[in-house]
């Protein structure tokens, strides 16, 4: 190899020692696109398991279900977590508009999490009195976690699924700190519950 | 007589159980505005702590403390507005008074962390360029002195070799 071969080489090889040894200095000055940003919301049944889920209640029995929150917004979220009760013909949240359910919230968590953490928490729940005449139905206390709420909820029986049905609705909201608000983070699921007299 | 007597007790005793259940209704309102005001006033101050606690994390402080902290505010103020919607305004009012000085303490501390992050990031920047000028030229130095070194002994070898004649 000519002299000129030997210097192309030292060259380049100073060229990438340069850049070697400014990585440090580029990892801090370059940021690459994070990855899709989200929030999780689901439930789990009172084994921890997706299966076993309340459907048939009871007057008087204590039923629960873990609910799930996990963030992977990049960065840590502080979220308002809604439990609505509501029949079949109460409006549910709207998926394309963003809205949530206009139903009054019973109950509700607070918490914040750290960006790829979980949070999870047991929720317990008894209808604690209740009406079923004829084709009619009312749960009117609701107890959740021990606490007692008066919701007054009428379902007429549904000849279709065979039950008087209501939804136990959660919503998860998250705080926004652009407009020091918590709003809606367009994230719910419902259970499907049907009162029955056994 | 006696009948007017009877009269003025009773217009009395009405005026005496109006008022009664005028200031009664009226104290009920002003206590459930008083829970409303400390509901608010606890919800604004989770906020603020929270976007504390969001600037020292963006500043590269380690918010896991601040967080667990937090929790704890957040799980009582949603204590709080669980009472106040089954209609308990006095337990709703006294937990969202325990509220705000966990959301002080939180606040506090969150902005010592940023402030502590914000230095010891401004000291790694100026260390990792320091690193990278003062490496760099070292290393080009190096290089520079090899290939000299190498380029002397490249000429020396060049003029001392013989030229050979094939036949």
């Amino acid at each position: 190899m000519k002299l000129e071969g030997y210097k192309l080489v030292f060259v380049a090889v100073g060229l990438i020692g340069v850049l070697l040894i400014a990585t440090p200095a580029l990892a801090g000055a370059i940021h690459l696109p994070s990855g899709e940003q989200f929030s999780e919301l689901y439930l789990l049944g009172p084994d921890h398991m997706a299966e076993n889920y309340p459907y048939n209640i009871a007057v008087g029995q204590n039923y629960s279900v873990y609910v799930d929150v996990g963030n992977q917004l990049g960065s840590s979220a502080y979220y308002v977590l809604y439990v609505k009760l509501g029949n079949e013909t109460d409006p549910r949240p709207n998926n394309n508009a963003g809205t949530p359910s206009s139903l009054p919230p019973l109950y509700e968590y607070r918490f914040s999490i750290q960006d790829n953490q979980t949070w999870d928490s047991l929720l317990t729940f008894a209808v604690s009195n209740a009406l079923i005449s004829g084709n009619n139905s009312q749960i009117n206390t609701l107890q959740i976690n021990g606490a007692a709420f008066n919701v007054d909820k009428p379902s007429m029986w549904d000849s279709n699924n065979t039950a008087f049905r209501y939804q136990l609705l959660f919503e998860l909201w998250i705080y926004n700190d652009k407009s020091n608000s918590i709003e809606y983070n367009d994230r719910f699921v419902d259970m499907i519950l049907n009162l029955s007299n056994d | 007589m006696v009948d007017h007597c009877k009269l003025k007790s009773t217009t009395l005793l009405v005026i005496l159980t109006l008022s009664l259940c005028f200031l009664s209704v009226y104290q009920v309102a002003a206590q459930t505005d008083q829970t409303e005001s400390k509901l608010q006033a606890a919800n604004t101050a989770i906020n603020q702590a929270f976007s504390s606690i969001v600037d020292a994390e963006k500043a590269g402080a380690n918010v896991t403390g601040l967080l667990a902290q937090l929790n704890t505010a957040e799980g009582i103020l949603a204590q709080a507005e669980n009472s106040y919607r089954t209609g308990d305004s006095n337990t709703a009012a006294a937990q969202a008074d325990r509220v705000l000085p966990i959301t002080q303490q939180v606040t506090t501390a969150a902005q010592d962390a940023k402030q502590a992050a914000t230095v010891f990031g401004q000291n790694t920047f100026w260390s990792t360029i320091a690193f990278t000028v003062i490496g760099s030229f070292v290393f080009v130095l190096v290089l520079f002195l090899i290939w000299r070194w190498f380029k002397r002994r490249y000429i020396n070898n060049l003029s001392q070799s013989k030229p050979e004649v094939n036949s």
